[in-house]
C-alpha cells in the first residue's frame, strides 16, 4: 500500500442520517493525487454516488441519496494563508444538479485536526440533529432545541453547550431559510463565512441536518516538507502583499470592488435597470472608497485559518437606530446584493441587512435578485400591494428585512418567492417574468452586473455548478493567455473563458480560499508539493481542474442538464441603456460566443457531452465509455 | 534581554502562531501541542495570544521537586526532559496556564522562545506578537500598569 502523502488528514467521514451511523472511511492514499480533495473529489463522490438505479439519471436534490459533500483539502489547517477551507459538494435545488461552493473560516482547520479530509452525509434523518465532532468522537444530537434559531444563535447555543467559544469550536449550520427549504438557502458558519450557491443549505434542511459542529481537533498533521510549506505561503504572501492586481484585496479585502466595479458598468444597481450610481438616492461615491467604507463602523480583523489578509473583519455600527449592533462586514456581493442591487446606500443599512441575510442563511446574492426584482415589479405594479402585504420601495432596508422573514419563513407571498427568481418570476409570469435576473438553469449569478463582464455571464451559463465554475483571470499570461481581452468581443472573450478553464476547479480542490489563491499557480503548486511530496506541476494542476469540471459535466446531464438551459433571462442577457457599457449588446453574439466555447472546451454543442478525444486526452476514458458506450 | 511581548489589539484570530509554534514543539503541524495559544474575548469579535511570561519569579520553577526547570541561554525556562518525571507540579503552579503536559511523553512542556528566534512572532502576519528588546524583564507589569491607566481613565 501506498504511504499516506503529508497534509491528508487520511479518513472521510460518512454519515448515514436515515440509519444514524457515523464511520470513518481510510481514504486510499492511491487515489488521493487524482481527488486532491474539495471539489475534486466531491465531484467524483457526486458522480459515483448519486445515480439512480441504472445509471441513466440522477437523484434529486431532496432525494435521501443525494450526498452532502463537505470537504476540506491537502492544504487546509497548515500554515498557508486562508486555509480553513470548506467546499460543499452537492445536488442542489436551484438548478437541480452539481453544486461547488466555497466558504472558509475554520471549518478545514478544525476537521483535519480531528482527523478527517471530508464529511460525505446521506440519508434523512427522523428527527432533526446535529453533528459533533470531537476527534474520535463523532456523534449525531438531539438539535430540537435550536430549531427556529438563526446561524450565529445557533451557533451561540453551541458555544455554550460544549462549553467552547471562538475558533475551539467551528459551526456550520442553518437558519430558518434552510430549515424551510428556501431554494436559495445557504449554509453559514463561524460569524459570517457563507457557502452559497445553488441552495446548499435546504439540501442540508431536507436531511434534517441543523448543524456540523466541529471541535478543533488534537491530532497532528504531517507535512513532506514543513519549512517548504513555510517558503512557499511565504512567497504567496509576498505577492499579495505586492502585486498590483492582489494588493487592494489584501488591504481591504472585496471592499473596493463597489467602486471599481462601478467604473466598468458592472456594479448592478436597481436590478439592472441603470448603471449610473446617481440614480440611487443619496448615493456618494465617494464615501464607498474602500477606506471610508471600513472606517464606518468600528472594526477588527476576524481571519481565517493562519490568514494574514485585512479581508475579513467584525465591525459594529457606530451610529443610528442599529448603533451598537456587531454585525460581519460585508463582501463586496453584500454590498451590491443587499444595496446597490436594491436601490440602498445606506451603508449602516446596507451592512445590517447583509447579516440578517446570513443569520437567516439566505444567499446575498439571489437574495438581491429577488428583493431588487420584487421592488421594480412593485413599482411598475405588477405586484400589487395586496399581493405582498406592504409596499416596497427601492432602498427600503427595513422593508428589506421584512421580505427577508416573509421569504425565510415562507409566509404569504415569501412562499412563491422562496422558490427563487427564476420559478418565482415563472409562476408571476407576464412582464414581470421579463424582468427577472436568473439563467435558465435554474440559478442566478453572482452580484456583479454581467452585462459588463461577458466572460463571468459566459462561465456561469455554460458552468455546472450553478455559478462560475473557471473564474476570473488571475496571472492569466502564466498559462499562456493574454493578460487582456476586448471585452465586448464575444469570440475572444468565449476563447477566454476556456483557456483559462481548470484554475478554479484546481484550487477549490486545495482547501484555501479563492482569495489567498489569487496569486500565481506555481506557487500553489509548490505549497501542494511541499505538503504532499509531490512533484505537482501547473499543467498538472490544470489538467485536474478540467478533469474535475468533465466529470461534473457528466453529473449535470445526467440530471436533465441541457444546452437549452445554457442561456441568460431577458433581464439578465440585456443590453445597458447607461453607463460606460451603455448600448453593448451580448444577446447579439451569443450564439457565437457558445459555439466558440464549445469548440475550444472540446464539448459537443448539440449534447453538451464532452468529446471522447477529450475525455481520453484528460485521462477519462472511463467517462468516454460512460457517456458514449461503444462510441468512445 | 528579549522577550515575546504580545500586542492583542492587533490579534486577527488566525492562530498561525499556534502552527508555528506546535511545529517547534514536534516537527509536525498540531497545534494541541503548542504552548502559545490563542483565546477569544468578547464573544467571537476579538482574540488574543498568550503564553509564558518568562516570570521574572518562576513558580514554575519554585514548585519543581526534582529541579527539571532551568534557565536557558536567553533566558527562558526551560524544561529538561530528562530530569522531568511528569508530576504536573509545575502546571498547578503556573498562574497563567501556560505550563502543559503531555501525555503522550509524560513530560511538562513549555515556552523556551525556540532558543533565540520565536517561530510565533516571525509567524504572525500582523505583528500581534514581537520578539524585543527590553531595559526589564517585567514588561508585562508596565504593560498591566499602562492598561489599567487606560481603562481607569476610561471609567472615570
Amino acid at each position: 500500500m501506498t504511504a499516506r502523502p503529508g497534509g491528508f488528514a487520511g479518513n472521510l467521514l460518512r454519515v448515514d442520517l436515515t440509519r444514524r451511523t457515523c464511520r470513518a472511511e481510510p481514504w486510499a492514499p492511491e487515489t488521493m493525487r487524482e481527488l486532491l480533495g474539495g471539489v475534486g473529489l466531491g465531484a467524483m463522490i457526486l458522480y459515483r454516488e448519486t445515480a439512480t438505479k441504472g445509471g441513466k439519471g440522477n437523484v434529486a436534490w431532496d432525494h435521501p441519496d443525494n450526498r452532502l459533500v463537505l470537504g476540506t483539502g491537502p492544504l487546509a489547517g497548515l500554515p498557508v494563508w486562508g486555509t480553513g477551507g470548506l467546499t460543499v459538494c452537492t445536488i442542489g435545488p436551484g438548478t437541480n444538479g452539481p453544486t461547488s461552493t466555497q466558504a472558509n473560516g475554520f471549518f478545514g482547520t478544525n476537521l483535519k485536526y480531528c482527523g478527517y479530509d471530508a464529511i460525505i452525509i446521506h440519508g434523512q434523518a427522523k428527527d432533526w440533529v446535529y453533528l459533533y465532532i470531537n476527534d474520535d468522537v463523532v456523534e449525531l444530537r438531539d438539535a430540537r432545541a435550536l430549531m427556529g434559531l438563526d446561524t450565529w444563535d445557533t451557533q451561540g447555543a453551541l458555544y455554550q453547550e460544549t462549553g467552547l467559544a471562538g475558533h475551539q469550536l467551528s459551526v456550520y449550520s442553518i437558519g430558518p431559510a434552510g430549515e424551510n427549504l428556501v431554494r436559495f438557502a445557504a449554509i453559514q458558519g463561524d460569524y459570517g463565512h457563507v457557502a452559497s450557491k445553488n441552495g446548499c443549505g435546504a439540501v442540508m434542511g431536507k436531511k434534517r441536518l441543523k448543524a456540523v459542529a466541529i471541535v478543533k481537533g488534537t491530532k497532528a498533521l504531517h507535512a513532506a516538507d514543513p519549512r517548504g510549506v513555510v517558503q512557499a505561503a511565504d512567497e504567496m504572501a509576498h505577492d499579495l502583499r505586492t502585486d498590483p492586481s492582489a494588493r487592494s484585496l489584501y488591504e481591504y479585502g472585496t471592499l473596493p470592488g463597489v467602486v471599481n466595479l462601478s467604473k466598468m458598468g458592472a456594479l448592478p444597481i436597481k436590478n439592472y435597470t441603470t448603471n449610473l450610481t446617481s440614480n440611487v438616492a443619496g448615493a456618494d461615491l465617494s464615501a464607498w472608497e474602500a477606506p471610508k467604507l471600513r472606517e464606518n463602523f468600528d472594526h477588527r480583523g476576524h481571519q481565517c485559518n493562519a490568514c494574514g489578509m485585512h479581508h475579513c473583519h467584525m465591525s459594529v455600527i457606530k451610529q443610528g437606530d442599529r448603533k451598537g449592533a456587531i454585525v460581519d462586514e460585508p463582501e463586496y456581493e453584500g454590498w451590491s446584493g443587499c444595496g446597490w442591487a436594491i436601490g440602498s446606500a445606506d451603508r449602516d443599512g446596507v451592512a445590517w441587512l447583509n447579516t440578517e441575510c446570513d443569520r437567516a442563511c439566505v444567499d446575498v446574492n439571489e437574495w438581491g435578485w429577488l428583493c431588487g426584482w420584487v421592488m421594480e415589479c412593485q413599482e411598475k405594479g405588477y405586484i400589487t400591494r395586496e399581493q405582498l402585504g406592504f409596499e416596497l420601495k427601492w432602498g427600503d432596508v427595513k422593508g428589506a428585512h421584512r421580505l427577508l422573514q416573509m421569504v425565510s419563513r415562507r409566509e404569504g407571498l415569501g412562499n412563491v418567492l422562496a422558490e427563487g427568481v427564476k420559478r418565482a418570476a415563472e409562476k408571476l409570469g407576464g412582464p414581470a417574468k421579463e424582468c427577472a435576473i436568473y439563467i435558465e438553469k435554474g440559478a442566478t449569478p453572482r452580484g456583479h452586473d454581467h452585462r459588463a463582464r461577458w466572460e463571468e455571464m459566459l462561465d456561469t451559463c455554460t458552468s455546472s455548478t450553478a455559478t462560475m465554475e473557471t473564474g476570473n483571470p488571475v496571472h492569466p499570461t502564466e498559462i499562456g493567455q493574454p493578460a487582456r481581452v476586448n471585452p465586448f468581443d464575444g469570440e475572444q472573450v468565449a476563447k477566454y473563458v476556456a483557456g483559462l478553464r481548470g484554475r478554479r476547479s484546481f484550487e477549490d480542490s486545495l482547501g484555501i480560499c479563492i482569495f489567498t489563491s489569487r496569486t500565481r499557480l506555481e506557487y500553489l503548486c509548490r505549497a501542494l508539493s511541499a505538503a504532499t511530496g509531490w512533484a505537482f506541476t501547473v499543467d498538472e494542476a490544470l489538467r485536474f481542474g478540467r478533469r474535475t469540471a468533465a466529470i461534473n459535466r457528466a453529473t449535470a446531464l445526467r440530471c436533465g442538464h441541457t444546452g437549452a438551459m445554457e442561456y441568460p433571462s431577458t433581464r439578465y442577457g440585456s443590453t445597458p441603456v447607461d453607463g460606460p457599457a451603455k448600448g453593448q449588446a451580448i444577446r447579439a453574439q451569443w450564439e457565437r460566443m457558445l459555439d466558440t466555447w464549445y469548440a475550444e472546451v472540446g464539448f459537443d454543442r448539440k449534447t453538451g457531452r464532452p468529446w471522447p478525444k477529450t475525455l481520453k486526452g484528460l485521462g477519462l476514458d472511463w467517462l468516454a465509455k460512460d457517456l458514449w458506450g461503444k462510441k468512445a | 534581554m528579549s522577550v515575546l511581548r504580545i500586542h492583542p489589539e492587533k490579534c486577527t484570530g488566525c492562530l498561525r502562531c499556534e502552527l508555528a509554534c506546535s511545529y517547534m514543539q514536534t516537527g509536525d503541524f498540531q497545534p494541541a501541542k503548542s504552548v502559545i495559544r490563542v483565546s477569544p474575548f468578547e464573544g467571537h469579535t476579538s482574540y488574543a495570544p498568550y503564553t509564558c511570561t518568562q516570570c521574572a519569579e518562576g513558580w514554575c520553577m519554585t514548585a519543581c521537586p526534582v529541579g527539571a526547570i532551568t534557565i536557558n541561554a536567553v533566558g527562558a525556562k526551560d524544561v529538561l526532559d530528562d530530569r522531568c518525571v511528569g508530576c504536573k507540579l509545575c502546571t498547578i503552579a503556573c498562574p497563567y496556564g501556560t505550563m502543559f503536559y503531555d501525555p503522550a511523553t509524560r513530560k511538562a512542556f513549555k515556552c523556551n522562545l525556540c532558543g533565540g528566534a520565536p517561530a510565533c512572532a516571525e509567524a504572525c502576519p500582523t505583528a500581534a506578537i514581537t520578539y524585543e528588546d527590553v531595559t526589564t524583564g517585567d514588561w508585562l507589569g508596565d504593560f498591566a500598569r499602562e492598561r489599567t491607566e487606560r481603562v481607569l481613565a476610561g471609567v472615570r
